[in-house]
């Protein structure tokens, strides 16, 4: 039982990381990143490469995610959201082709990773850093789950901390809440758009590498099935809420694991498609968000 | 709303429309503030009054595409206001938008077209050519509306308003974005309407052209009506000309 | 003539069942509907239509009928549910309906084979059949796309607001909508599993979503016509790209995202847009009669004058 509970803690963590990227990004800038998920796999695959030839430590591996990460997003940003946004005649097509051409984009890093990997899992096994698994009262966790846990969690302080405190933080919230208006008072779009799209690629970026190491091993397409996650976190927690994800991301971790001990393993993917559809239909703000998320 | 009321109140001429005590409100914003107006069928109905004095919001109320917070509105004299718009619509009920709202994929001929749709019908061809010749937009039917100045555009959300020969129809600032000429055109193209017994509502600026072109007008400001009638008597009165005509237009009428 | 048939007789019928597919994403965009539920209908059909020919040993037509009945009644039960969504909730929603599909037929144990999926679903279905089925479908959404239909749907998809104004029931459109995206899913996945005769979670998952919208990205989202170029483009392409080796996947994943971010319309808008400007040079260039009042071509800001509604 707590093995369990512990288990879903560091799963949870893990969609945090990613979430917490994708949730910044879509509650300011109202862009749904279809491409976060290529994003966080590429960054893994990019630190793989890197450490295949050179043996490195979990630190600079984290860095190198991190940065990787944060390079696509910035040029995700630039080279295809930003022209899209400019040609788009409204808010409503924009938001479509925002996640076409998300899906579009996300095709080229994950048709690089496969090409190189054969679409085979690929690994830290290079890494200077060993796993080591720590047995307890009878129940185990290992040095990487600490580690996920306790970065998710600070990590997500941190973020929560910048939004309500910083300057910059309040001017992205405002951006969110009502863009005309924060336009009008100087709050300069394009600037904030591309810092929190690095912040979220350097989540995604760290989230990889963290993900990598704790299952020892991730196949290219694994960001997909973390991206339909994440947005079950987001809007269990509720679109623009920062808490909300938090809570969003363990809870569905939480009745993953539920239903992975109950159930044969292959309805775990059910639980995520539930949630979105529970959410949506009943609950369309999510246990935290703002009201008008519902939109026809 | 039985079929029995509905003709008993025909009979004994209600008017076409009837808004009672309509409210409609944006969270705190009052939009439309306890209104009530009657229009009786065969006039000219003009509304005066200052941006956000929800004049737009009336005539969103009226063709349902806004829910009324309180009151009722009554198409002869049958209550209607829960009704789905399209319902409204095929009722007769037809309007032209303050921002124009054009499909940008289809020629002018196909916009007006759409209008004429909703009666369905053969005779559609007719009507559409005779839209295109009253509205003066003979020679643009093939044109798409991105091509076309702003004057015209709003001539082709006319034609498309009355291809359907509604019962009722409603122009929210028609004139807006349009020379003197144009201006002069539109008034002569409602009158003529109005021979034909079309009852009219318009929101205009213009406070010459709805003197001269209105048979009766309603003046609002902050969702309420302050006062109504004969439009030369209502242009004169002291609330009105403080609330709307004020410093721009006092010397001017 | 029938040589070359001969050697590329998967990848004429893969044309059409992609066509297929990739109409059951269009459609709903072009209602201004924001589904991927074909996709998902896509497997309802596939795995129908493979359980009744392997199990029962009914006809094919009558197999597939079925498939797309159940598919149609989903998304006619899919389009009451959602209808309060719209815009990328309605895409989230929907995309995660198809999954749930997948996840289902996975776990579906003997019914559906589960992982592996099922085998040996064969019938006389040919290229005639799906090639027929095609031709039908596209000749009907020609015709959807002309006249008073076609321009209701239009005013749908640009402006619901305008359509309910001008008497269109939008909702009726909506729902219409899901249940002809459904049938025509259903159409294409049952056709796969006969003229493959074998079906697999995998064939209907994520990447079947990707690939119907690629090419109606690339193709074209107004018209079946931009389906067809994107049908044709993306069932062929792998095999033209067999040059560029290894890379080829990359190509398609660079085409694809330049076709979202800079043709939005599609190798078909260019098209039209082409035909369209010709025209017009056309006209400017010939009879000059132009109607009074139409002094300046330019357009006006909608804004110029007037007030904010
Ligand atoms: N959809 C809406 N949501 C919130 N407020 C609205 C909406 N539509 C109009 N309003 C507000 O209602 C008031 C009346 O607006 P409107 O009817 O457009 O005025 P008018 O047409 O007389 O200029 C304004 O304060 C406007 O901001
Ligand atoms: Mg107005």
């Amino acid at each position: 039982m707590l093995q369990d509970l512990i288990n879903a803690l560091s799963l949870g963590s893990i969609y945090l990381l990613f979430a917490l990227g994708m949730s910044l990004v879509w509650g300011t800038i109202g862009i749904l990143n279809f491409a976060h998920g290529a994003i966080f796999m590429f960054a893994a695959f990019a630190s793989y490469v890197i450490v295949e030839q050179v043996r490195l430590p979990m630190l600079a591996l984290i860095v190198i995610g991190a940065l990787v990460g944060a390079a696509l997003s910035v040029a995700v940003q630039v080279l295809a959201f930003q022209p899209i946004l400019q040609r788009a005649k409204d808010l409503r097509s924009g938001e479509m082709q925002i996640l076409i051409g998300g899906i579009g984009v996300a095709a080229i890093p994950l048709a690089v990773a496969e090409e190189e990997t054969g679409s085979n899992p690929f690994g830290f096994s290079a890494s200077s850093y060993a796993t080591k698994t720590y047995a307890l009262l009878g129940f185990r966790i290992t040095n990487t789950q600490i580690l996920v846990v306790a970065a998710a969690l600070l990590i997500a302080v941190a973020v929560i901390a910048w939004l309500r405190m910083s300057r910059s933080g309040l001017a992205l919230r405002s951006l969110g809440v009502d863009p005309e208006t924060a336009s009008l008072m100087g709050v300069n779009r394009r600037v904030l758009g591309l810092g929190s799209m690095a912040v979220a690629g350097a989540l995604a970026g760290f989230a990889g590498v963290m993900l990598t190491y704790h299952l020892g091993a991730i196949t290219p397409d694994s960001g997909d099935t973390l991206l339909i996650k994440a947005f079950a976190a987001v809007i269990l927690g509720g679109v623009g809420s920062m808490a909300g994800v938090v809570v969003g991301s363990y809870v569905l971790a939480l009745a993953e694991t539920i239903v992975l001990t109950q159930t044969s393993g292959l309805w775990v993917d059910a639980v995520s498609f539930g949630v979105i559809f529970a959410v949506l239909l009943f609950k369309s703000e999510g246990l935290f968000g703002r009201k008008e998320v519902r939109r026809t | 709303m039985t079929g029995e009321r509905m003709t008993g109140n025909r009979a004994s001429s209600a008017p076409l429309l009837q808004v009672k005590d309509a409210a409609v409100h944006f969270g705190g914003v009052k939009a439309v503030d306890g209104l009530s107006i009657e229009l009786t069928e065969g006039k000219i109905f003009g509304i005066l009054g200052p941006n956000g004095s929800g004049k737009s919001t009336l005539l969103a109320a009226i063709t349902r595409f806004v829910d009324l917070t309180a009151g009722e509105i009554l198409l002869d004299g049958e209550e209607y206001h829960t009704l789905p718009a399209a319902r409204v619509a095929r009722r007769g009920v037809a309007r032209t938008f303050q921002t124009v709202r054009l499909l940008p994929g289809l020629t002018v001929e196909e916009n007006i077209r759409l209008g004429a749709d909703r009666v369905g019908g053969r005779g559609g061809a007719d009507g559409v050519r005779e839209a295109i010749e009253r509205t003066g937009l003979k020679g643009l039917e093939r044109h798409r509306p991105g091509e076309l100045s702003y004057g015209v555009q709003r001539r082709v959300e006319i034609a498309r308003a009355i291809v359907a020969r509604p019962r009722l129809l409603l122009l929210d600032e028609p004139t807006a974005g349009m020379n003197q000429s144009e201006r002069q055109e539109v008034s002569a193209l409602m009158r003529e309407l109005q021979k034909e017994g079309l009852t009219q509502l318009i929101v205009e600026h213009d406070v010459q052209m709805m003197v001269d072109t209105c048979d009766h007008l309603f003046a609002m400001n902050f969702g309420k009506l302050i006062a109504q009638g004969d439009p030369a008597g209502v242009v004169r009165e002291p609330a009105v000309r403080e609330a709307y005509l004020g410093k721009r237009w006092s010397q001017h009428v | 003539m029938t040589a070359w048939y001969d050697s590329n007789i998967i990848l004429i019928q893969s044309t059409f069942v992609g066509l297929l597919t990739a109409l059951s994403l269009q459609v709903p965009i072009r209602f201004g509907v924001f589904s991927f539920a074909g996709v998902g209908c896509y497997g309802i059909g596939a795995y129908t239509t493979a359980i009744i020919v392997i199990r029962l040993g009914w006809p094919a037509p009558l197999a597939m009928g079925a498939g797309m009945l159940l598919a149609a009644v989903t998304g006619y039960l899919l389009a009451l549910v959602l209808s309060r969504l719209g815009g990328l909730y309605l895409g989230m929603a929907t995309i995660a309906f198809d999954l749930i599909v997948t996840v289902v037929v996975a776990n579906g144990g003997e019914l559906t084979g589960g992982p592996s999926g099922l085998f040996g679903a064969i019938s006389d279905v040919g290229t005639v059949h799906v090639a027929l089925t095609s031709l039908v479908v596209v000749v009907l959404l020609a015709l959807s796309e002309r006249g008073r239909f076609g321009r209701r749907v239009e005013a749908v998809r640009e402006d619901p607001e305008l359509a309910a104004a001008m008497g269109v029931e939008v909702r009726h459109y909506r729902q219409l909508a899901f249940v002809i995206s459904a049938l025509l899913g259903a159409c294409a996945g049952g056709f796969n599993v006969l003229l493959r005769t074998t079906i697999a979670p995998t064939d209907i998952g994520f990447s079947l979503v990707t690939l119907a919208l690629t090419m109606i990205i690339v193709g074209g989202s107004r018209s079946w016509a931009g389906a067809f170029i994107g049908a044709v483009i993306f069932t062929w392409l792998p095999s033209v790209l067999e040059f560029s080796g290894q890379w080829q996947k990359v190509i398609y994943g660079v085409i694809v995202a330049l076709a979202a971010i800079w043709v939005p319309g599609g190798l078909l808008g260019v098209i039209t847009d082409a035909y369209r400007s010709w025209q017009r040079s056309r006209r400017a260039g010939g009879s000059s009669d132009v109607g009074p009042g139409d002094g300046d071509r330019g357009t006006v800001s909608p804004r110029a004058e007037g007030t904010p509604a």
